[in-house]
């Protein structure tokens, strides 16, 4: 929890003693970059990741009630397609343009994140003006027509379950056992653990990348305008910083998502992000005070060149390696704090959320129910885990002190 | 140092101010406002009722006035100076000393201040309990990892520590339960609350009744805490853990350890005495980033663990969205976080010869 | 001379450090001799191994990555590398004390003074802790701190970088050490605090007739302080002598070098000279003659040799052939074969003055013995008085 607050100041504030001479060198992001591939542990941590990636873009057809293809009366069709909603077909548009980009190794990483998020920005418009899934859904119809021979045939996804398919036309399959329909069982509603765990990869995904980077750009935003304009702005926005960092964060971020009504997965994403961001401002102020004081960056400005260029250029350069890896962790800590809330019943309304299923199987609060208890709990934990040690591999990877020690 | 520290918990008034609006402001801009959460629970009462209860209630925190009155009214009512109502038969200073008043919760209408009485201590006792406990096991642990650096015991510990805290709370909580205090697996531990129902008739320490040991009060309640100390703990104890060796390796590396060296000193001394000692720096001052995860990680323990304390005060405010309760909540919650802080850094200037605050 | 036997005698030693590119090797066939009551300087650039040396003789080389390769490190008549830790615990600080270049970072900020002189005193005294604190006061009002009584009780970070230093050497000298090693302990002290510290060492050791071994790279230094000088080359001794032979005949080329990189008083120069090139990263160590890639001797040797001309110094018996060397600027030039190819080992060149260059007179025939120079200096030699002159 806020350990890893902890964890990324001190991240920060061993880049900051880190003496700043000169822009850091492409060749030793380069080779930090391979020292980190090096790492045992961070490669486990990349493949999972990696796993959890795959499972997140292509979970609507991992784990869908709907058919991937079926035959109804004579005719192909395939609900599963259609049944998409704008932000899987984004997703899709997004997977397919990183992996072009990847494969054709033609461009640099920035300019291919570019690429990419172009490449959404501009199919963004079009996908959801076209894309229009139904809105009312009933899951069971496909197997009661398959049963009934409306269908005549049909091919699933491998989990032929939707998360949010209760299994209405099965009554008793609630809470049941894992067996060979139910790959890890059912829970208190009647849903699929496997297919629930699956498509909530999507959600803990998504709001670890998103929340942290909404923190880092407000954290850059409120350190770089202190560190530049110091003097009274600096003051406030150091009270600022002070009054967050005075309240634990997980009870603000229960005070304020508790008080609103429609907790749907944009407005977690800025609520975790909203209250995650001082770690960054304070390494930036303080590398914005250390940079003023450099003899050569003095030189520069007194030179005339304009302190703004200087400063700017400079912390591009030096300040956002660290805040980047300090995201790693940020992503980590975003992860968990979505699990707590969901936890308690504050996270998202009915959506798959690992924390939500953690509640579940505690059945109300009393009762214990091992198969919903084992998988969420351990894809948290590997999540949180692989994050944390991929992290810590790029740190020591960066780490100068460790660098001269070979 | 007097002076140092009076400075400090004056520096601490606008830090509450602004974080007591922080959190007053994000209730009151919920959808409805507070008033919403007030009408939840008047489902059963006839019309005329419901009026007189909304006048009462707009009248009593000043619904019907701008959100920044609202705040101030809060303040007023908090603070112990302030605007005193006016009692008859009694001369009338409108500014002046008066008894500080949480107000009363929305939902069980029970003074705020008595709810934070009960529930504070359990809390306090938590933390009290769980903070010497990390320290002490991580302290050792990390010298362990320290002193066989790089070989087998320290790799495995690392490894392991990192493991230790990228554990999710719930899930350890849940699990610990689940496995732990279960009729089906072992129930070794009680599941639920601070004490037996039997516990008020229980004598404080083990007795000797009618021939079989009775565990008594105490007993009885350390017996409770097991669980939820260790869910509480073993995250902070991972990372402190972890900040123990590296600081220790640090220490290990400066000159002045090799100056211990070329003295003569055992190798005992040379890490306990001197390297040890400056190691514990790091460790002092994170003391005030482990706080707040303590206060957070307390809401989740009590929540799974059924204890009555802050944690679970938040939660149950929370849900009935009880605005007196949660600010109150956040007013000592921010104030044990303020504290905290001061104390590590006390702490610090006692720790370290060189940083003083005599001035 | 006296005749005596050595207080301090290291033979062959050889120190590697293992890195995640192969053991490097910072201290390789180092030998001398330190006499009672002798003053013995250790004089090279930084990096040369002259401090692994120094930390060698009290095995306070971090190990790992550090290890001690071979050689003995005779101290009154015990290896002290056959000791066991116990032993050698009872050495360090008691027989053996050090001091060292940061007198700012060498104290622990979180002890007082006193505490820190009082634990050496009563480790190796066996005196009570009452009896150790006036024996501490007493060290410092040796070294020249007034108010002693008072200064125990302050943390270091209450001194100045000089005083510091004073209480370094009080609490060294505070068990009456036969040896005291001085690494560097003036580089980081201003030049006037300098002179006083080496001032007060000198008055300690005419005192107490302790021996020192001075690790510098202040030539200056050496000059005033030095009664037999080593210069240390990329991990190895390369001369060895008494101060005056030195300054007034060095036979290595790099003392040479050194020398005229100096400026000396009255001789009027307009530019000083350097010695090319830089010293080898201990990685990537040269073949053969360590200092070849530098070494005018062996160039002018071989540019001779190639123009048809050899004129070698008297009494060199080296073959006539040249090779191509690198310097650290990749640019090419040609050495003799045998500088290039052999590393040439500390000789007797002269009575009484050692060195290791193939391209010096008598090298070939002269004997190969460990170098012992039982000398007390009688004048200053004539060079600057300038404690600023570094290497």
């Amino acid at each position: 929890m806020s350990i890893e607050r902890a964890e990324l100041r001190e991240t920060l504030a061993s880049a900051a003693t880190t003496p700043v001479m000169a822009p850091a060198s492409r060749s030793l992001i380069r080779q930090a970059y391979h020292d980190t591939l090096a790492t045992t542990s961070a490669r486990i941590g990349l493949a999972w990741l990696f796993l959890l990636a795959f499972f997140a873009v292509f979970a609507p057809f991992l784990a869908n009630s709907h058919p991937f293809l079926m035959k109804m009366n004579g005719t192909w069709s395939s609900p599963a397609l259609r049944h998409l909603a704008p932000p899987d077909v984004l997703l899709l548009i997004a997977t397919g343009a990183a992996a072009v980009v990847g494969l054709w190794r033609k461009f640099s990483f920035l300019r291919s994140l570019g690429l990419i998020v172009a490449v959404v920005v501009v199919a963004a418009a079009p996908v959801y003006l076209l894309v229009r899934p139904p809105v009312n859904v009933d899951y069971s119809k496909y197997r009661e027509a398959l049963k009934s021979g409306g269908i005549q045939r049909a091919i699933f996804a491998p989990v032929p379950y939707s998360p949010r398919d209760r299994l209405r036309d099965q009554p008793n399959a609630r809470l049941s056992a894992p067996n060979r329909a139910h790959w890890l069982g059912t829970d208190t509603n009647g849903a699929d653990v496997f297919s629930l765990l699956l498509h909530a990869s999507r959600i803990a995904l998504s709001i670890g990348f998103i929340a942290t980077s909404i923190s880092v750009v407000i954290g850059i935003l409120v350190g770089a305008v202190m560190g530049y304009y110091v003097g009274n702005v600096d003051l406030i926005g150091m009270r600022a910083i002070e009054i967050f960092e005075a309240i634990p964060q997980l009870f603000l971020l229960i005070s304020i998502t508790a008080f609103i009504q429609d907790r749907n997965i944009y407005v977690m994403m800025a609520v975790i992000g909203a209250t995650s961001w001082t770690g960054y401002s304070r390494f930036l102020r303080a590398e914005f005070f250390t940079i003023r004081k450099l003899d050569y960056v003095q030189a520069a400005i007194a030179a005339g060149l304009p302190q703004r260029v200087i400063l700017f250029r400079h912390m591009l350069a030096n300040a956002l390696t660290p805040i980047l890896v300090s995201t790693t962790f940020g992503v980590a800590s975003a992860i968990l704090y979505e699990s707590i809330l969901s936890f308690l019943g504050i996270g998202l309304v009915d959506e798959a959320s690992w924390g939500a299923m953690l509640q579940q199987a505690r059945a109300g609060g009393a009762g214990f129910v091992l198969w919903i208890a084992i998988p969420p709990g351990a894809a948290i934990f590997l999540t949180v885990f692989a994050y944390n040690l991929v992290g810590e591999a790029i740190r020591d990877a960066l780490d100068p002190k460790l660098r001269k020690r070979d | 140092m007097f002076s140092y520290v009076v400075r400090r918990l004056l520096l601490m008034l606008p830090t509450l101010l602004g974080v007591t609006a922080v959190v007053f402001f994000v209730i009151a801009s919920a959808p409805g406002g507070i008033g919403a959460s007030l009408m939840s629970a008047e489902g059963g009462l006839r019309p005329e009722e419901r009026r007189v209860m909304r006048a009462y209630y707009t009248a009593r925190y000043g619904l019907d006035k701008p959100l920044i009155v609202q705040y101030f009214n809060w303040l007023n009512h908090v603070s112990p100076i302030g605007f005193k109502p006016k009692i008859e038969g009694f001369p009338h200073w409108p500014i002046g000393f008066k008894a500080p008043d949480l107000g009363e919760a929305f939902s069980t209408h029970r003074p705020v201040a008595t709810t934070i009485i009960e529930a504070l201590p359990i809390t306090l006792l938590l933390e009290l309990l769980s903070l010497p406990l990390i320290y002490a096991i991580s302290i050792w642990t990390g010298i362990r990892g320290a002193r066989s650096r790089g070989k087998f015991v320290d790799v495995t510990l690392g490894f392991t520590l990192i493991g230790l805290y990228s554990l999710p709370s719930i899930w350890v909580g849940v699990l610990m339960i689940g496995f732990l205090s279960n009729v089906e697996y072992v129930h070794w531990f009680p599941s639920n609350g601070l004490h037996n129902l039997m516990s008020d008739s229980m004598t404080f320490l083990p007795t000797r009744i009618h021939g079989h040991l009775e565990r008594g009060w105490l007993v009885d309640m350390a017996w409770h805490l097991c669980l939820p100390l260790i869910c509480l703990s073993y995250g902070s104890f991972a990372f402190l853990s972890r900040l123990q060796r590296g600081a220790l390796l640090e220490s290990l590396g400066q000159d002045y350890v090799r100056t211990a060296r070329a003295k003569g000193l055992p190798e005992r001394a040379v890490v306990y005495r001197h390297a040890f000692r400056n190691s514990l720096m790091p460790m002092i001052t994170v003391a005030a980033n482990i706080l707040p995860g303590l206060i957070g990680g307390s809401i989740v323990v009590e929540t799974i663990f059924g204890i009555p304390g802050m944690g679970k005060l938040t939660i149950d405010a929370v849900f009935s969205r009880d605005r007196e309760v949660l600010m109150a909540v956040t007013l000592i919650a921010s104030l044990l976080q303020l504290v905290g802080n001061l104390i590590s850094d006390l702490t610090y200037a006692v720790a370290d010869p060189r940083v003083s605050y005599v001035d | 001379m006296p005749q005596q036997r050595p207080l301090l005698e290291i033979q062959n030693l050889s120190v590697g450090f293992d890195t995640n590119r192969g053991t490097i090797r910072p201290v390789a066939e180092v030998s001398l001799s330190v006499y009672p009551g002798q003053t013995v300087a250790l004089v090279g650039e930084s990096g040369c191994g002259k401090s692994v040396t120094a930390l060698s003789i009290l095995r306070l080389i971090p190990s790992p990555p550090g290890r001690i390769l071979g050689g003995r490190i005779n101290f009154e008549d015990r290896n002290l590398l056959d000791l066991s830790e116990r032993q050698m615990r009872s050495v360090r600080g008691k027989d053996i004390a050090m001091i060292f270049q940061e007198p700012m970072t060498s104290l622990n900020p979180v002890y007082t003074i006193g505490d820190q002189i009082v634990e050496a005193v009563t480790l190796h005294q066996g005196v009570s802790t009452k009896q150790a604190y006036d024996i501490a006061e007493e060290s410092l009002n040796d070294v020249g701190i007034s108010d002693a009584h008072r200064r125990l009780q302050e943390y270091p970070h209450q001194m100045s970088g000089g005083m510091r230093q004073r209480v370094m050497i009080a609490m060294a000298l505070s068990c009456k050490p036969k040896l005291l090693i001085a690494d560097e302990p003036t580089t980081a002290l201003d030049v006037t605090i300098q002179a006083q510290i080496l001032e007060l060492l000198r008055k300690l050791q005419r005192e107490r007739g302790m021996s020192i071994l001075l690790i510098t790279h202040d030539l200056g230094v050496v000059a005033e302080n030095a009664d037999v000088v080593g210069v240390m080359y990329a991990s190895r001794v390369v001369e060895f002598a008494t101060v005056e032979d030195l300054f007034d005949h060095p036979k290595h080329p790099y003392t040479e070098g050194l020398f005229k990189s100096v400026p000396k008083l009255g001789s009027q120069v307009d530019r000083l000279e350097t010695i090319p090139g830089m010293v080898p990263n201990p990685i990537r160590f040269p073949a053969g003659c360590k200092f070849h890639p530098r070494c005018h001797r062996t160039r002018a040797c071989a540019a001779a040799v190639e123009s048809g001309q050899a004129a070698f110094p008297p009494g060199t018996m080296i073959p006539a052939e040249t090779a191509i060397a690198t310097d650290s600027e990749g640019e090419r030039f040609s050495v003799l074969k045998k500088c290039a190819a052999d590393e040439p080992s500390l000789g007797e060149v002269q009575p009484s003055h050692w060195a290791a260059c193939h391209v010096t007179e008598n090298f070939e025939r002269s004997p190969r013995s460990l170098p012992q120079l039982d000398h007390r200096r009688e004048v200053v030699p004539a060079i600057v008085e300038d404690g600023a002159i570094t290497v």
